[in-house]
């Protein structure tokens, strides 16, 4: 390896908090940083397929402004001259947007995603689109108009989605951090395949103005990132309040970086005792186990309990999604159903036979069964772990509808099982990873706290990433 | 039961959407909801119907994190 390669392998292995501070420090360039990133999309995308379009010239000439202005005494903000990438389904003013899709592929919206622009004004540079599921519909990374997106630690095997890109790439150091969204697990599931970090808020708690729509009830924008830091800063940077969406919350964002102080004294983690484990894999469990006894070491107390209600939360969340995007994709479904693939089509062809009566129910039930959850669960815990995903990460093939893989369509229902139930009940949810499998692919588990909890679920993932390495890991970047 | 649903469902579907069934594996979409109504079926009695509008919100606000 030149000089010059392993220069910018360790600028590609830095973390986004890293790249940050060294570009404040004027230790590197946002020019050096942005090209390191650029070179490591070129030199991995023939294999792991993570972006859709990148953008050289203007993320370069972003830069070299950014690198002026520091120089020149300013900084715009904490993400000053750090490059990121974001799944492509958020809306840049006359920039394509594929979504994903074929039907999209020619889309040019007027306008910017909130979250885009909140983080551009950081300091940011956008260098380009990152690879996702059709309209963010599914949970393993196929991608029939684009190409399969792959894990970087294993080719044959799933990246997870529909946030494919973004954690791929995410792992493989092209990218510091990416913006991915979660509607049933679609910024987790990735973070658990790929061994990255990620964060969905609070239901509201982050503008979804600009983000192409999938499930108004469920639909979540987050980051995925190499640590809990890099989420803690990404999430800070993206939540609040934005008039342009009115059901964002209007409750203030706390300082999440300020909360990472590794104490977890007298926090109590929960358990749950059903669902969440429910025909899990033996070695997702063992990782899980010991991951508990990592935080029961920083002085966290386990407690084992029920989770109320998990029957009809399951039930609900299965078809909330279902209908709402089938209402979304009708007009399409009706003109050019062609135009989808087969799974997506497929997918949607079903929710135009939910009863209303059904969705009503199972959208008037959130409150009352958030409730129970407040006094049955989190009156007696701060937080609750459970396995991201309950089974280890498939392959492509075998979870490949298009091509008629066997019991594909049920291994989509178990990949999403866990994740898909906390959008249902709007908690904050973040996925860090614990471990590998015996294949040599990553193991996840996620923790949720109470609404608005986001500095704590965060504090509690640092905490753990504090004494485990697991999130430091790099795949072997193929060929 | 499968059978039956999927003609069930691509009544419902062309009827009230005017969408027809887009190729042979959405028929094994449409019979994965038989586990749906299944679940439906075992929550019936177990939650009373809540009126209010906008119950998910002030659920969220009442259940949320409090701070020191």
């Amino acid at each position: 390896m030149t000089a010059a390669r392993e220069r910018a392998s360790a600028l590609t292995r830095l973390t986004l908090v890293q790249a940050c501070e060294a570009v404040q420090r004027g230790e590197v360039t946002s020019v050096a940083l942005t090209e390191a990133a650029l070179d490591a999309f070129k030199a991995g995308d023939a294999t792991i397929n993570a972006s859709i379009a990148l953008d050289r010239e203007e993320a370069l000439e972003t830069a070299w402004g950014l690198d002026k202005l520091r120089k020149a005494g300013r900084q715009l903000g904490p993400l000053h001259g750090v490059p990121l990438a974001h799944k492509d389904m958020y809306y840049r003013a006359g920039k394509p947007c594929t979504c994903g899709s074929k039907i999209r592929r020619a889309f040019r919206p007027a306008y910017t995603a909130t979250a885009i622009k909140r983080l551009e004004d950081a300091g940011s540079i956008t260098i380009g689109s990152l690879n996702m599921a059709e309209f963010a519909q599914n949970p393993t990374g196929h991608n029939a108009h684009f190409g399969n997106c792959h894990n970087p630690w294993h080719l044959d095997y799933c990246p997870g989605g529909s946030s494919s890109g973004s954690g791929a790439a995410v792992a493989a150091r092209c990218i510091y951090g990416a913006l991915g969204s979660d509607t049933g697990g679609s910024i987790r599931l990735p973070a658990s395949m790929c061994g990255v970090t990620g964060i969905k808020g609070t239901q509201t708690r982050v503008s979804r103005y600009g983000a192409m729509p999938l499930s108004f009830s469920a639909d979540n924008v987050g980051p995925l990132a190499r640590t809990a830091r890099d989420c803690a800063r990404l999430l800070r940077t993206i939540g609040g309040h934005d008039p342009a969406d009115p059901t964002s919350s209007t409750e203030p964002v706390g300082d999440y970086e300020a909360a990472l102080d590794g104490d977890l004294r007298e926090l109590r983690i929960g358990v749950p005792t059903n669902f969440f484990f429910d025909g899990a894999d033996p070695e997702v469990q063992a990782a899980f186990e010991a991951a508990m006894k990592v935080l029961e070491s920083r002085g966290a107390r386990i407690l084992r309990l029920a989770i109320p209600h998990m029957d009809a939360v399951n039930t609900y969340a299965s078809i909330v999604s279902r209908v709402e995007s089938a209402t979304i994709h009708a007009q399409w479904m009706r003109e050019r159903p062609q135009d989808y693939s087969i799974q997506l089509s497929g997918r949607l062809y079903a929710g135009y036979a939910i009863p209303a009566v059904h969705y009503v129910e199972a959208l008037s039930r959130r409150g009352p069964i958030l409730r129970a959850l407040g006094s049955e669960v989190f009156g007696k815990v701060d937080v609750f772990a459970t396995p991201t995903i309950r089974m280890k990460v498939p392959t492509l093939a075998a979870t490949d509808i298009d091509a008629g893989a066997p019991g594909a369509i049920e291994a989509f229902g178990v990949i999403s099982a866990n994740t898909r139930a906390i959008n249902y009940m709007g908690l904050p949810s973040v996925s860090i990873p614990c471990g590998f499998d015996s294949d040599g692919l990553p193991i996840g588990f996620q923790i949720q706290g109470r609404p608005f909890a986001e500095a704590r679920v965060l504090k509690v993932a640092d905490a753990f990433q504090q004494d485990t390495d697991w999130h430091k890991r790099v795949p072997v970047r193929p060929g | 039961m499968s059978t039956n649903i999927e003609r069930q469902v691509e009544e419902q579907a062309k009827v009230w959407s005017g969408v027809a069934p887009p190729n042979a594996a959405s028929g094994n979409f449409t019979r994965g909801l038989t586990e749906a109504i299944q679940g439906f079926e075992r929550t019936r009695g177990q939650l009373g119907f809540e009126d209010e509008p906008s119950s998910f919100e002030a659920a969220l606000q009442e259940t949320k994190e409090r701070t020191p």
